[in-house]
């Protein structure tokens, strides 16, 4: 293989392989994918920085470990990019702030560490809203309309994959922001089980709601990102002591058997529009002509989580940022700091009834999957297709209660967060007009196994992960 | 002031949020601070009916099918 545009189009799996079979080299992935950031990056700007010297240093000892017999595993000689909250030493990792320019950390975040150890190449850190929290813009542009929103806060992840200048990404989803850029982007992305995944040197939006995970173009590409970071981390205090299993084992396992929730009523409120509804109830008729058992299910939690993730997300920024934003507080913009900074006015006891409602719906979430012996809860990842750029926080035209896109967002993303239950969104089809749609399952803790096999079982009937966006 | 055998409402309303947000010379938009209020509304009135029997933890055991 020459063709630089069909080695960036490979999967990992397929990248993975080649090299193996001597079809093609780390290094001629790590160019190729480095022409590709060249050629798409004045039109997307995905990337904060590019670690081109370091990425064919990377794919050179790459090539000469495979060429020894020295297999580290499938993400080896793989160029992968790394959302820029996640710290990277020697390199620059700004998390979309002034007040973090320049700043170059001195040891490697666990995820890094992993990626390394895997011997995945690092290609560059991909672009941030300013502290995950969306509130600005990067001027990070979809490949599939330049003209709309292509999700965040891991919003480069997101296009870097889209635009094929990275095999694989590193995100982080406090309310969504894997699962949202996955859905607007055409990809995979996954919110593993709270604890999953170390978070240790990943630069905080809020402790107990972060999750640092993978986007990737396929659902084994996913499964194999996320066996080579999961695992337990004595530096990370809320790191899983759990065993991690090979994911791809049983990924092929179909879904003859499975059990899957849908809660109508919430997920299919009246803020889902037709082409997301459409789709989303196309996943279900396949699902279940595959085999898999769809009950309805009703949830009434689910109600309060909105308010709940918000109170917990604002008090544990405003706690993490308070003595920073005092000295450099000049260096956020207005509306991010005001995000950041309003839980100071949260009162202790409000922090602790939220944390005691996360309990609830994690209690009535447990109960639910164990009263209808579900291994996974199915929804539109979100309600919407990806929205123009000036209407993300407008009030919708078609909705009389005042709701925006964003409100629609986190209507169905902040869930999996406040449980910590997995969380995946894969490709579920397309609007009419040419714009991806997701989908999202939910599933038990530390199972995200399953929900692999159910998106592999997904996606093998259908080809919507291999269509390309149309602006790069 | 109010009197000890006469507790306050725990509601927090956009007003408590105003006066506090000065105190902690915090500069927040009205319209924001009102939403807050909203939402701590909600989350005072789940405490009061719903929360007695759930503690402040997070707990992700791996046996929900046990």
């Amino acid at each position: 293989m020459s063709d630089s545009s069909a080695l960036t189009d490979l999967s990992i799996s397929e990248a993975a392989a080649s090299l193996r079979c001597g079809e093609t080299t780390s290094v001629a992935l790590t160019q190729a994918t480095l022409a590709r950031i060249k050629e798409t990056e004045p039109t997307v700007q995905a990337y904060a920085t590019v670690t081109e010297e370091l990425a064919l240093e990377s794919a050179e000892r790459a090539d000469r470990e495979l060429a020894d017999g020295h297999d580290r595993g499938l993400l080896q000689g793989i160029p992968i990019g790394v959302k820029d909250n996640c710290n990277t030493k020697g390199i620059l990792t700004e998390v979309g702030s002034k007040a973090m320019e320049g700043f170059v950390p001195d040891y490697d975040s666990t995820v890094v560490a992993k990626l390394y150890a895997a011997g995945a190449v690092l290609i560059g850190k991909t672009r941030c809203h300013e502290w995950s929290c969306g509130g600005s813009e990067p001027p990070t542009r979809s490949a599939w309309d330049r003209d709309r929103f292509p999700g965040g806060s891991s919003i480069g992840s997101g296009v870097a994959l889209s635009a094929r200048s990275a095999f694989g990404t590193i995100g982080t989803d406090t309310g969504g922001s894997i699962r949202i850029p996955a859905t607007l982007n055409n990809l995979v992305g996954m919110k593993a089980t709270y604890g999953r995944v170390s978070a240790y040197g990943v630069l905080p939006l809020a402790w107990s709601l972060d999750h640092v995970g993978p986007l990737t173009r396929t659902a084994r590409d996913n499964a194999i990102m996320l066996g080579a970071i999961a695992g337990h981390d004595p530096n990370d205090a809320n790191s899983a002591r759990v065993d991690v299993p090979d994911f791809l084992t049983d990924i092929d396992g179909g879904v003859q058997g499975i059990r899957i929730g849908i809660d109508r009523d919430y997920f299919l409120y009246p803020g889902v529009v037709d082409s997301v509804r459409v789709v989303t109830e196309a996943v279900i008729d396949e699902l279940a002509a595959l085999g898999a058992k769809i009950i309805e299910v009703k949830l009434p939690e689910l109600e309060s989580t909105r308010e709940t993730q918000m109170t917990i997300r604002m008090v544990e920024s405003a706690s993490y940022h308070r003595h920073r934003i005092r000295e450099k507080g000049h260096l956020y913009s207005p509306g991010t700091r005001a995000t950041l900074q309003m839980g100071e006015v949260i009162l202790a006891t409000q922090y602790v009834a939220a944390l005691r409602a996360r309990e609830r719906f994690r209690s009535a979430m447990k109960d639910l999957f164990r009263r209808e012996y579900l291994h996974a809860l199915i929804s539109s990842t979100i309600p919407v297709s990806a929205p123009l750029l000036e209407d993300v926080w407008r009030p919708r035209d078609d909705m009389e209660n005042g709701e925006t896109p964003t409100d629609g967002f986190v209507h169905h993303v902040y869930p999996a967060n406040l449980s910590g239950q997995p969380a995946i969104s894969a490709p579920g089809g397309f609007t009419p007009e040419g714009l991806p749609i997701g989908y999202q399952l939910m599933g038990r803790p530390f199972d995200e196994a399953t929900l692999y096999r159910i998106a592999y079982a997904y996606e093998r009937t259908q080809n919507w992960h291999k269509r390309q966006p149309p602006q790069v | 002031m109010t009197k000890i055998d006469q507790p306050a409402d725990p509601a927090t309303s956009a007003d408590q949020l105003v006066r506090l947000a000065e105190m902690l010379r915090l500069d927040f938009a009205e319209e924001n601070l009102a939403a807050l209020a909203e939402q701590l509304r909600l989350i005072d009135a789940l405490e009061h009916a719903e929360l007695e029997d759930f503690p402040p933890i997070l707990r992700m055991d791996a046996d929900w099918h046990e």
